[in-house]
């Protein structure tokens, strides 16, 4: 029906990019925190705080949605609840199958780069993940392991354990991990923003060549406070504003590859920068 | 620009090799000098008598308890070789160790599962951890007779709580973003205990071994002490003979058997184990 909607608007360039199916949908989704979690965070006088309020969305097959929005907006939560870490009001599907708690299809890579298992090596940390997914055969394993690596540009590291590895190599390591899982979306709260400027530079460039890749099929949701990595990574781009309303939610106008030099770069950073800045 | 940096790297150098203070070698080489100064110390006072005729008793020669070290386990005590009344008390050490260590992860399992058990077992743990073994013998003694099975009992009772406390610590300590990475891979209930509360533990599980086995090995001694059975001869039984004999440097040569051993375990076991394990992966500092 909604791709019926789309052709109806007769634009051929949309049409190409979203008739892809929906993969993911979240329909009317409240999210409340106790009191005794937020204390004196509540401001309509009522039981408990209303991160977010009545919040629907869909995402299709291959988007790379970013979603940008002030501190305690619910952006974070919104992600949690997606990957089944929290309760919830409401509905999430995924390729539409009800989800509420953790799953394979939804893999996260959390913003702390201290989330691969330190009593296990690299290949270990991928492996894991692997096995309990159901692929038994240690060469297979293997294989899927390597592969993973290589694609992160970390092949050589198999063996070495996290605290070996500098917090870039470890959030490498995450993707990784979240890649060779084949999740049907992979979930990313804020994966950079704990790295200094260069290695969020350089891991920014590398997460957007594996995108450019013709075998990447994955759809990614990114959580990002900065307007500038959302233009460059997304191809959709969200403002969620506090209680989790959707201000904006969009198809990122400027064509790939994205710099600050590219054609219209600066009048859309200022629509995002006051979509994100106004009451 | 360059012989700047050259100074910067080889002032590297130098910090990296150290001087002769801050080597290994300077750590051991102090250990060694101070344990024979303590010697020297013993021998002088030994050969002065400076307890009069007692002295013999009190501070017999160096060169009597090494003696009496040898003998201990050449003829030892009625024709009994300390060596028995040792791997006696190491296999009632051992069994208790291992049944008392079990039940610690056991329990403390159960409490992750259930809130009621948790509840209950975590007060078990605060109360019983306050009792010394010792001080439970007579009841237990009253209770299950005088057998070998009672210092098995008490090496469990040493070794459990302090076990338990730590890994209920260790559980809870546990850092969410690995139990929520666990479970993002589809872990649940047991395999997210295995697979990650107790790896994750690992460094509260160390430290309870290391409580947990002291604990147990002064129990042993003290309860076989109490005990004092000949039915059940143990290092703490033979220490107990040696004073009852006056056989003081025999008494003091088998403290230095019990002091070796926990030393064996301490390098031997217990290090290697902390070695493997949170160490290698960088979970201590």
């Amino acid at each position: 029906m909604i791709e019926d909607k789309v052709l109806e608007t007769g634009a051929n360039e949309k049409k190409a990019f979203e008739e892809k199916p929906v993969v993911l949908e979240v329909s009317h989704l409240t999210k409340v925190f106790d009191d005794s979690q937020t204390p004196g965070e509540d401001e309509d006088g009522q039981m408990g705080n209303r991160v977010i309020e009545d919040l629907s969305l869909q995402v299709r097959k291959n988007d790379f949605l970013c979603i940008l929005g002030p501190s305690g907006c619910g952006k974070t939560t919104l992600l949690r609840c997606i990957g089944g870490f929290e309760d919830y009001e409401g509905s999430i599907k995924v390729k539409g199958a009800e989800r509420r708690t953790p799953g394979t299809d939804r893999i996260m890579v959390f913003q702390d780069y201290n989330q691969l298992f330190p009593w296990k090596t690299v290949e270990k940390n991928i492996q894991y993940g692997l096995k309990l997914k159901g692929i038994k055969d240690k060469n297979e394993q293997k294989k899927l392991s390597d592969q993973a690596l290589e694609t992160v540009g970390l092949s050589g590291y198999q063996k070495y354990y996290p605290h070996q590895l500098s917090g870039g190599m470890k959030q490498r390591v995450a993707i990784a991990r979240a890649l060779s899982l084949k999740p049907e979306i992979i979930l990313m709260d804020e994966p950079f923003a704990a790295l200094d400027a260069i290695t969020r530079n350089t891991l920014q460039a590398e997460l957007l060549r594996l995108t450019a890749r013709k075998d990447w099929d994955a759809t990614v949701i990114f959580i990002t406070h900065n307007i500038q990595e959302a233009i460059v990574l997304g191809t959709r781009i969200m403002v969620m504003k506090k209680g989790g309303e959707i201000a904006v939610n969009e198809k990122n106008p400027i064509a790939r590859p994205v710099s600050p030099a590219s054609a219209g770069y600066g009048d859309y950073w200022n629509r995002l920068h006051a979509a994100l800045y106004t009451a | 620009m360059e012989a700047a940096v050259q100074t910067a790297g080889s002032e590297k150098k130098k910090k990296r090799r150290g001087t002769f203070a801050e080597s290994r070698t300077y750590d051991i080489l102090v250990k060694v000098i101070f344990l024979i100064l303590v010697l020297v110390i013993w021998e002088t006072v030994a050969r002065a008598h400076v307890f009069g005729e007692r002295s013999e008793i009190v501070f017999p020669t160096v060169e009597a308890i090494a003696k009496a070290f040898v003998s201990n386990f050449v003829t030892g005590y009625a024709g009994t070789s300390l060596i028995i009344y040792t791997l006696n008390s190491l296999r009632l050490l051992l069994r208790g160790l291992v049944i008392g260590i079990a039940l610690a992860f056991a329990f403390s399992g159960l409490s992750m599962i259930s809130r009621t058990f948790s509840n209950i077992y975590n007060l078990c743990v605060t109360v019983f951890d306050l009792l010394p073994g010792v001080a439970l013998l007579p009841v237990v003694i009253v209770i299950f007779g005088v057998k070998t099975g009672v210092i098995v009992f008490l090496v469990v009772h040493s070794v459990i709580w302090p076990m338990s406390r730590n890994v209920l610590d260790g559980f809870k300590a546990a850092p969410q973003i690995y139990v929520e990475a666990g479970k993002n891979l589809g872990l649940t209930g047991p395999g997210l205990l295995f697979g990650v509360y107790i790896p994750a533990a690992a460094s509260y599980i160390v430290s309870g071994l290391k409580v947990g086995w002291a604990r147990a090995w002064r129990g042993l001694i003290a309860a076989e002490m109490v005990f004092g059975i000949a039915s059940c001869p143990g290092i703490g039984l033979y220490i107990n003979q040696m004073r009852t004999n006056m056989k003081n440097a025999e008494m003091y040569a088998t403290l230095i058997v019990i002091i070796l051993i926990g030393l064996v375990v301490q390098y031997g076991v217990l290090n290697p184990i902390e070695k493997a394990t949170v160490k290698k992966w960088g979970m201590v500092s």
